[in-house]
């Protein structure tokens, strides 16, 4: 793992002024604790000396306002931290989502969704904890240890050599572990994840226990387990362990070092008390930083994990720029009727053709459902139309050619398998991307798609939740139909409608897919599995595995 | 489950948490008399007494240094052991709650995936001893120990320290809930409404871009994220406050040792290193309690996920689910005589006010299939959920001629199987997701099954019997886990078959195949077994051989 990685600094640029202030905090955090040492060590030995409480006041005056300034700039590099981090991650997450959007449905389509939110969303506070406690720490790291090494060498050479002797061997020993811990880990990996994951799967599967007879008898197995599980973690902890215990013994053996070596040499008169004391304070502050870092370590892991779960996206989307960028631009005027004529035409990842090729005509108003058996790439057609995945072949509305892929066309609208509502009224979610929202004309799409029950206003939660499936599938279809109608779309495609729906439900709607070809021209394709709906159909274009294998 | 139980449950008993509280300390003290050792061995020293006074301070600094590091090391062994044995003793006492509720007497089941949340809620608690009760019983016998040190010295001091500790405490935890309940009121809602904005966004992309929606909704997003990062900036000031503080109070204790300690000296039995003493230990010591912030946090998660498992495991039994007091002499249904037969039932959820299904008549007669049709939210699923009592209901519901309330709940569930909608898949082998319906089925048995259930070629695929599924089924699409659940239901034999939408996970185009297959495969050679099919798809007349419609 890098401990900084530049990206960060690149895609954020709020990143960089947190690391410029961390800086100055970390200078000015250094001067505290060297101040501190100094004050401290300075009152002792001269009250030792006799001087009086009067005299020594204006030290002790300023011990108090260095304790002050220590604390107020601990309560700054918090405040700083926290906003720092707040920045970085709204400027982070604003680059990825616009990476998202324009990386598009076809690169959505391999990922699976939630966990692409998750990194976008609720992933990224893992930064919080990289900022506010690991990355202060580091850079603290940088500024106050050779600082402070400086300075104990100044006054007391030996004492410094001690410190520098010792302070490489954190690093080294941490690195040593970590390896020997993952050794450990990784021999017992596959065992290790079955056994954390083992109570989940009886508990997440206690209805079906249940049904066979089965789960009175779980208890001893989770007691079993779970003992194991403990057997077989304390083998790892035991050596994982081992890295805390050296940041603690090198530290502590260090502080021990010089304070007997500056003893020793006090005794001989070789050395005074103030340097001595001195020293003796500095010392452990040389290495309170590096022992920070360590036990940070784990918290930073995950921060840069989800920084790098994120710079992924975005360089993939700078990666997809330029190619992207042309295929919109190109579009042709709007061709608005026509029939819909499809030659060659075939879907394609990076050029290479996945599915087709197809010759189809589809006439002005006319009816048309597309069958054929599950996998035949059904789907994948009507996303290359779309222009979500690349394709082959031409496609050309009325005799004028049409660049699918062109998204954003108002020539055609669709309704595609999954329902994806979104929070909101059903009215937002039937006129969504409407830039002149009609309630009549929602209404009237509503009832097309058999979905008139529906209030207007009913509000859906997240993910369209509070209506049942059936009615979200109705409600899509409705949004479709609405788009198509808004703006005099050439062609409506409909992708498994009724897949959700009851027979009642699906004859209805039917009836109202009927009546919108009868009383536009819109063009309109069905894909579905369902004969009612073929049935209604002008006509029926069947894929066979045969005919698209290419 | 009350909150208080649950907490108790997640600490170790005092036998098993002694021995790492015991090191714990041990490591503490050694961290503040390494200080407080060093400083009065340097001091001592420089007033040049012969090296033989110093031997007892020299090898003090040096056993301090290593029992520091090595009690913080056997401590966090011992703790943790001494946590994961509580875990085995916490998931089994946690679960034997759940067994008798489950699935629908565990409050938001039908929300979906409470259990996987309540299992991590459950081993959050290992937290409590941890990073709760250790820290603050440490810290609190060190601030004690260091007070009463300081205190023989000097007493003056000692009050000091005492009131900087306190203070520390107080104001510390103050600060820490004040601000935590301040974040959890304005930026908590936000981050949420965040996240399901982008949640809603990055789900629905293909909508989004389709229907031009994009900007607009990103420009939603940037409006919820810009809302949440001027509530997290806003609130900045307050963070490290509790830290602040106790650098100051630490710095504070230290000073106020120095303006007693120093017009003291002189006085009998107070010098130079005594002072040195009283004027550091104050840092050792603060460095000691600076866990206790970070125990507050800890404590409010801990509390947090003791809540949710106590509001999921209701105190009692609610009484829409069935308890299992059998009354007839009668404890076996005779399987070739399972007739099914439900007069005027109603049935309800728990925490619901209206009944999901009123007055259901049914009769399921050996051989009969059955077609459950109704619109969602007609109460298929109670119905399913109500003839393998998983749900209590009024009216009446004899199984073989017998009242079903007389009957122990597992015989029931030994004549009646349900297929759920959403079968769950363990995380094992093929041969183990099918061998615990019948334990003692050779492999031939299973494979057999596996044929009638048209499974053949794709286990086969996967490379046999133990290939895994993955986790929770991940490997396996929808229509063959409702085969696979077929295929354990065959092997248990029920008499009495319930297959609760088999198609609604499934692609559309596999769906009637499915259907056709999963009825075709639930027939027994003789025919005697009966079957309800619960579906919202329509069902080839000659497969059924009755109807019911809901709603």
């Amino acid at each position: 793992m890098k401990p900084l990685d530049p990206r960060l600094l690149g895609y954020a640029r709020a990143a960089r002024a947190f690391l410029a202030a961390g800086a100055l905090i970390g200078l000015a955090q250094t001067a505290c604790i060297v101040g501190f040492a100094w004050f401290l060590s300075q009152v002792i030995v001269r009250a030792i000396d006799g001087q009086s409480l009067s005299e020594l006041a204006p030290m002790i005056a300023a011990l108090a306002g260095v304790v002050v300034a220590r604390a107020v700039l601990l309560w700054i590099a918090e405040v700083t931290s926290t906003r720092g981090a707040a920045r970085v991650k709204s400027q982070l997450r604003s680059r990825v989502l616009a990476a998202i959007t324009k990386l598009g449905p076809g690169w959505m389509a391999d990922r699976n969704a939630t966990s692409v939110a998750t990194v976008t969303g609720p992933g990224l506070d893992a930064l919080d904890t990289y900022f506010s406690r690991y990355l202060p720490q580091l850079i603290l790291t940088a500024i106050a240890t050779p600082i402070v090494v400086l300075v104990i060498f100044l006054q007391d050479w030996p004492s410094a050599l001690g410190v520098v002797l010792t302070l490489p061997i954190i690093p080294v020993f941490m690195i040593l572990i970590g390896w020997a811990t993952q050794t450990v880990q990784k021999k017992q990996w596959h065992l290790l994840n079955a056994l954390s994951t083992s109570f989940l799967d009886v508990v997440g599967g206690l209805a079906t226990l249940t049904l066979f007879g089965r789960a009175a008898r779980q208890a001893e197995r989770i007691r079993v387990v779970t003992e194991q599980y403990r057997v077989q973690t304390m083998k790892v902890l035991r050596v994982s362990f081992l890295s805390g215990f050296v940041l603690e013994l090198v530290s502590s053996l260090a502080v021990a070092v010089v304070a007997v070596s500056v003893g020793l040499r006090l005794i001989d008169g070789s050395l005074g008390l103030s340097v001595g004391l001195f020293v003796l304070l500095l010392a452990p502050e040389a290495f309170l930083p590096l022992r920070q870092v360590g036990t940070q370590f784990h918290a930073a892991a995950d921060g840069v994990a989800a920084a790098d779960d994120v710079f992924e996206i975005i360089d993939a989307a700078s990666a997809r720029g330029a190619e992207a960028g042309t295929a919109a631009q190109s579009a042709p005027g709007r061709p608005s009727a026509g029939a819909l004529v499809l030659t060659g035409f075939g879907a394609a990842y990076d050029d290479q053709p996945v599915v087709g090729p197809i010759d189809a005509e589809f006439p002005t108003g006319s009816f048309t459902a597309i069958t054929g058996p599950s996998g035949v790439g059904k789907s994948t057609l009507v996303a290359a139309l779309l222009g979500f995945i690349g394709h082959t072949g031409a496609v050309t509305l009325g005799g004028r050619a049409i660049e699918a892929g062109a998204t954003g066309l108002d020539w055609i609208s669709w309704c595609g398998q999954r329902p994806g509502l979104l929070a909101g009224s059903v009215f937002e979610n039937v006129t969504l991307g409407s830039r002149a929202p009609d309630r009549e004309l929602a209404a009237r799409a509503l009832g097309v798609a058999a979905a008139d029950e529906l209030e207007l206003d009913r509000m859906l939660g997240v993910a369209g939740a509070g209506v049942s499936g059936g009615q979200a599938q109705r409600i899509s279809i409705a949004r479709a139909v609405y788009r198509a109608l808004e703006r005099t779309s050439a062609v409506l495609v409909l992708d498994e409608p009724s897949s959700a729906l009851d027979e009642l439900s699906e004859s209805r709607l039917v009836d109202g897919l009927r009546l919108l070809s009868a009383t536009t021209t819109l063009t309109l394709i069905v894909v579905t599995h369902r004969e009612a709906v073929a049935r209604a159909a002008d006509s029926i274009l069947s894929l066979e595995p045969a005919a698209m294998a290419a | 489950m009350r909150t208080t139980e649950i907490l108790h449950l997640a600490q170790p008993s005092a036998r098993r948490f002694a021995p790492g509280a015991l090191l714990g300390l041990l490591s503490a003290l050694c961290a503040v008399g390494l200080l407080a050792t060093s400083a009065y061995l340097i001091t001592r020293a420089a007033e040049m007494p012969p090296i033989l006074y110093l031997n007892m301070a020299i090898v003090g600094v040096r056993a301090f240094a290593l029992g520091r590091a090595g009690f913080r090391y056997a401590d966090r062994l011992a703790s943790h052991d001494a946590a994961f044995r509580t875990l085995a003793t916490l998931r089994v006492g946690i679960y034997e709650r759940l067994v008798p509720l489950a699935p629908d007497g565990l409050a938001g089941t039908r929300r979906g995936d409470l259990l996987t949340r309540l299992t991590a809620d459950v081993d959050e608690l290992q937290n409590l001893p941890l990073r709760v009760v250790q820290p603050l019983l440490i810290s609190g016998a060190v601030a004690v120990a260091s007070v009463v040190t300081v205190w023989i010295l000097l007493p003056a001091a000692g009050i000091a320290l005492l009131v900087a500790l306190l203070l520390a405490a107080l104001v510390g935890t103050a600060a820490n809930s004040l601000i935590a309940a301040r974040s959890e009121r304005s930026i908590a809602p936000l981050r949420g409404a965040f996240a399901d904005e982008v949640l809603d966004t990055v789900v629905n992309l293909d909508v989004l871009t389709a229907f031009d929606a994009t900007d607009e909704r990103l420009a939603a997003v940037e409006r919820a994220d810009a809302r949440l990062t001027r509530a997290v900036l806003s609130s900045a000031a307050g963070s490290g406050v509790a830290t602040g503080i106790l650098s100051l109070l630490a710095g504070a204790a230290s000073v106020a040792a120095l303006l007693m300690g120093i017009p003291a000296l002189g006085s009998s039995g107070f010098d130079g290193p005594v002072l040195a003493i009283i004027a550091l230990v104050p840092i050792a010591v603060f460095e000691v309690i600076s866990s206790v912030p970070l125990a507050m946090p800890a404590l409010r998660q801990v509390r947090s996920s003791a809540e949710r498992i106590g509001s999921a495991v209701p105190d009692d039994v609610p009484p829409e689910i069935p308890l299992d007091r059998p009354t007839s002499a009668i404890a076996t249904v005779d399987a070739s005589n399972a007739v099914i037969e439900l007069r005027g039932v109603s049935a309800s959820w728990p925490q619901e006010s209206s009944p999901a299904i009123r007055g259901i008549d049914l009769t399921v007669s050996p051989g009969d299939r059955i077609l459950v049709t109704g619109a969602s939210g007609s109460g298929k699923t109670t119905l399913a959920h109500v003839l393998v009592r998983f749900l209590e209901f009024e009216g009446s519901y004899r199984l073989g001629g017998v009242d079903v309330r007389s009957l122990p709940l597992a015989e029931v569930r030994r004549t009646i199987g349900l297929s759920e909608q959403t079968p769950y898949l363990f995380d094992e082998s093929i041969r183990q997701n099918l061998l615990f319906a019948r334990d003692d089925a050779s492999d031939d048995d299973l494979i057999a099954v596996l044929e009638r259930v048209g499974l053949t070629e794709w286990v086969e695929r996967r490379g046999g019997l133990d290939a895994r599924v993955g986790e929770r089924g991940s490997l396996v699409s929808g229509g063959q886990a409702q085969r696979i659940a077929l295929a354990r239901a065959l092997l248990a034999d029920f008499p009495v078959l319930v297959l609760d939408e088999p198609t609604a996970n499934v692609d559309p185009g596999r769906a009637d195949a499915l259907l056709r297959d999963l009825l075709s495969a639930s027939a027994d050679p003789d025919g005697r077994r009966a079957v309800v099919i619960i579906s919202h798809l329509p069902v080839p007349a000659e497969l059924i051989t009755g109807r019911l419609r809901l709603g």
